[in-house]
């Protein structure tokens, strides 16, 4: 079974943290099609994070279609996540490898990089959600 | 709550049990040894028609059982100390309320059940300790007919149950108005002493209005019958105007038939008989219109008085119980 | 998530408090609804444990309303059973060992699952039979934890719980605590100077400062309220009108700004970065009295 391992002091936030390790451990093989999620009750036990915390997850990995509740017995896998189409990967990693060459070229050090990147990042979550 | 007040009162309960018992195994002995030395006694006197002096020549019981039976005076007050100070002090104290009152008990029944069960067994303590000093005490009453003076008064009978209601309640009470314990104990001890002692000197004299007898003097006084209690004595003058009282005042001082008298108040023509002639003295009072006195409370009032006194530390054990509850259920925890 | 409509467990209106000489609370009005893990946080005097006992009924309030579960704090059975109170000397009989707590708690009690205490107990290895005051204060804690839950209440509340517990007993606690909220129908409201330590565990926060309610609310809607804008020294007028400035640090080069927000910030100069609870807290503790930093200190460290 999976346990959960939430890092305090990360931007990110506890409930995304789950979502993320368990896509991650599917990903990996840790999970597979089939397997129980721990119960919201065990991880709460594990990490002391709130119940709610752990809920929102789990109803965001079942929005993704990654797993499914099973009144009385529990939170189980039933998908993996959707990778994108193959080649995809390197084709984005070509045209940012261009970009941050530019972007050095202008004088940019990697902290500035990592800045822009985030401040982009927000900007495009805004957009979506307006 | 009944539980948890034996939970938390166990060991007090044992050891005051084990006291008990003690105590009357030793009273039962010496008791029984008592009443049939002096059974033995009035055998042997009425014999030899010695018996009206019995109570000078005869010595009953043993000083140190004697003395320990005096000392039971203390008891109520030990009570008061130890039962009723730490009662709801300690828990104040030390917290333990908070524990409690968050159960799912309200205040008044974690009051009512502690209070009722400390004054319960504060009345059955002191009841089976008064029991057993009366009883063991009976020879010694039948001999001196003293159980009506103070101190034997104050052991015997039904007041030391209504003491050590008082003493439990008012350690109780000073406890919860205090919210600490030692300071709650020496209190109690001042309180009670003193309330016992104005009570005791001061109030019981005047439950009921004594009767007074007068006689001329150098005839033998008519003692009144039995155990009564005289609360003054003297001479009275004509015109009924008294001389003395049972308090030592200033001034000279002269004892007729056992009364203090002081000089300055007796006619000035009398005065210096007084030690230069003392068999012309009393004439001289008796011509000028003076007789001796006697207040007392007859011994039937006995019982009456003790009704009286243990109704009057009920009623005050009461008062303090009710400031007790206004207190603890009104104020913040 | 959780719906805004969730029925309310603690709702006070122009709550106050007063001492001889003291005001402990002064108008506090609060909102918690049922089911919530609320941090109630302050620094020292701040009147936590104040409110707490007035919620608790073990205090009666000078003026305003309380309402807790429904109604006013009371001494009907119905009510106490329903709402625990931890104080902070965690009040235990200290000669009387755990098991027999257990037994005061059956007896006292009309809904008790002493099982649940021994299991509890066992699992932690703490001894049934030892008198309490020889157990350590994580061990009492624990304890005292396990009895106020063994009788089911709907409503927790906790005062400073967990300060005098190593990080282990710490995480331990909390961890017990919020597995009980996880089964349902239970409300807690713990209090604490230690923010970090809460900030997972809780997701409804109040702030109280200078016996003054300065925040209350849920911990996500908050921060998602708030922003931190950092950027050159300028005039921040503009950005002042439009929304409201909690706390400002000015140095001659630098601005920074905690803000809760009213819409977009729209000064492209300042760099805008999401709040977490510790600094959403000393941010409001900030406009209270003087520099920053000695709050930093108080929270920071913890007493």
């Amino acid at each position: 079974m999976i346990s959960f391992r939430l890092d305090g002091r990360s931007v990110v936030p506890p409930y995304l943290q789950i979502v993320q390790q368990v896509r991650q451990a599917l990903r990996m093989g840790v999970l597979d099609v089939g397997d129980k999620l721990p119960t919201v009750r065990e991880v709460v036990a594990a990490t002391a994070v709130n119940p709610n915390t752990v809920l929102k997850a789990y109803r965001d990995l079942e929005r993704e279609g990654l797993v499914e509740p099973r009144a009385g017995l529990g939170t189980f896998v039933v998908g993996r996540p959707s990778g994108p189409p193959p080649g995809t990967h390197s084709r984005l990693a070509r045209s940012l490898a261009q970009w941050v060459h530019s972007a050095r070229e202008a004088g940019l050090d990697d902290e500035s990089i990592e800045s822009l990147l985030r401040i982009t990042l927000r900007a495009a979550a805004e957009e979506e959600t307006a | 709550m009944t539980w948890l007040v034996w939970r938390q009162h166990r060991t007090q309960a044992y050891f005051a049990a084990a006291a008990i018992a003690a105590f009357a195994v030793l009273l039962l002995i010496t008791g029984r040894q008592m009443a049939s030395q002096y059974q033995a006694a009035l055998t042997a006197c009425a014999a030899s028609h010695t018996c009206g002096n019995l109570a000078n020549t005869l010595n009953l019981g043993s000083p140190v059982v004697s003395f320990l039976v005096t000392l039971t005076v203390a008891v109520p007050c030990l009570m008061g100390v130890f039962w009723g100070g730490p009662l709801v002090a300690r828990e104040v104290e030390t917290g333990t309320t908070q524990f409690a009152w968050m159960q799912s008990v309200p205040r008044s029944r974690w009051l009512a059940a502690k209070v009722g069960w400390a004054l319960l067994a504060a009345a059955a303590w002191g009841g089976a300790v008064s029991a057993l000093v009366t009883w063991w005490s009976s020879p010694v009453n039948a001999l001196k007919q003293q159980n009506f003076q103070p101190s034997q008064f104050d052991i015997q009978g039904i007041v030391p149950i209504g003491y050590a209601v008082f003493a439990v309640a008012l350690g109780i009470t000073v406890g919860a108005l205090l919210r600490r314990t030692l300071p709650a104990m020496a209190i109690t001890v001042a309180v009670f002493t003193l309330l016992r002692l104005v009570v005791g000197q001061d109030f019981r004299s005047h439950y009921m209005t004594a009767v007074t007898k007068t006689f001329a003097f150098l005839h033998h006084l008519p003692l009144p019958a039995g155990s009564y209690w005289q609360v003054s004595g003297g001479v009275v003058g004509p015109g009924g105007h008294i001389s003395s009282s049972t308090l030592a005042g200033s001034g000279a001082h002269l004892s007729i038939d056992g009364l203090p008298v002081n000089l300055v108040s007796l006619p000035a023509a009398c005065r210096n008989l007084a030690f230069q002639s003392p068999q012309k003295f009393f004439p001289c009072l008796t011509a000028h219109g003076y007789h001796g006195f006697i207040a007392y409370q007859p011994a039937d009032r006995y019982w009456a008085f003790q009704g009286v006194e243990t109704g009057i530390f009920v009623l005050l054990a009461a008062a303090l119980i009710a400031v007790t509850a206004i207190v603890i259920l009104r104020r913040d925890a | 998530m959780m719906a805004s409509r969730d029925p309310v467990a603690i709702q006070t209106r122009g709550l106050s408090k007063l001492y001889r000489r003291v005001t402990a609370l002064s108008e506090v009005t609060v909102t918690v609804p049922e089911g919530r893990i609320s941090a109630l946080i302050g620094p020292n005097g701040a009147g936590k444990t104040t409110l707490l006992r007035v919620l608790s009924g073990l205090a009666r309030p000078t003026s305003g309303e309380v309402a807790v579960l429904g109604g006013p704090p009371s001494q009907d059975p119905a009510f106490l059973a329903s709402i625990g109170f931890l104080a902070q000397e965690l009040p235990l009989y200290r000669r009387f060992t755990a098991e027999d707590h257990i037994g005061i708690g059956a007896h006292l009690n009309s809904r008790w699952d002493g099982p649940y205490v021994r299991q509890r107990l066992e699992s932690l290895g703490i001894p049934l039979d030892q008198p309490v005051g020889t157990l350590s204060g994580g061990q009492r804690a624990q304890l005292a934890l396990a009895l106020t839950l063994a009788k089911r209440p709907r409503l927790l509340l906790l005062d400073e719980p967990v300060a005098a517990l190593d990080p282990l007993a710490r995480r331990q606690f909390v961890a017990h605590l919020a597995e009980a909220v996880a089964d349902g129908g239970l409300t807690v409201v713990l209090s604490s100077h230690l923010v970090a330590d809460l900030e997972r565990t809780c997701d409804h926060v109040i702030l109280l400062a200078a016996s003054r309610v300065q925040l209350c609310g849920e911990i996500d809607t908050l921060l998602a309220a708030h922003q931190v804008l950092i950027g050159p020294s300028k005039d921040t007028t503009a950005i002042e009108r439009d929304h409201t400035l909690v706390h400002a640090v000015r140095t001659p080069r630098q601005t920074t700004l905690l803000i809760r927000r009213n819409g977009p910030v729209a000064d492209p100069a300042f760099e805008i970065s999401d709040v977490g609870l510790e600094e959403l807290v000393l941010g409001y503790m900030g406009q209270q009295a003087g520099p920053a930093s000695a709050h930093l200190t108080m929270i920071g460290e913890g007493q």
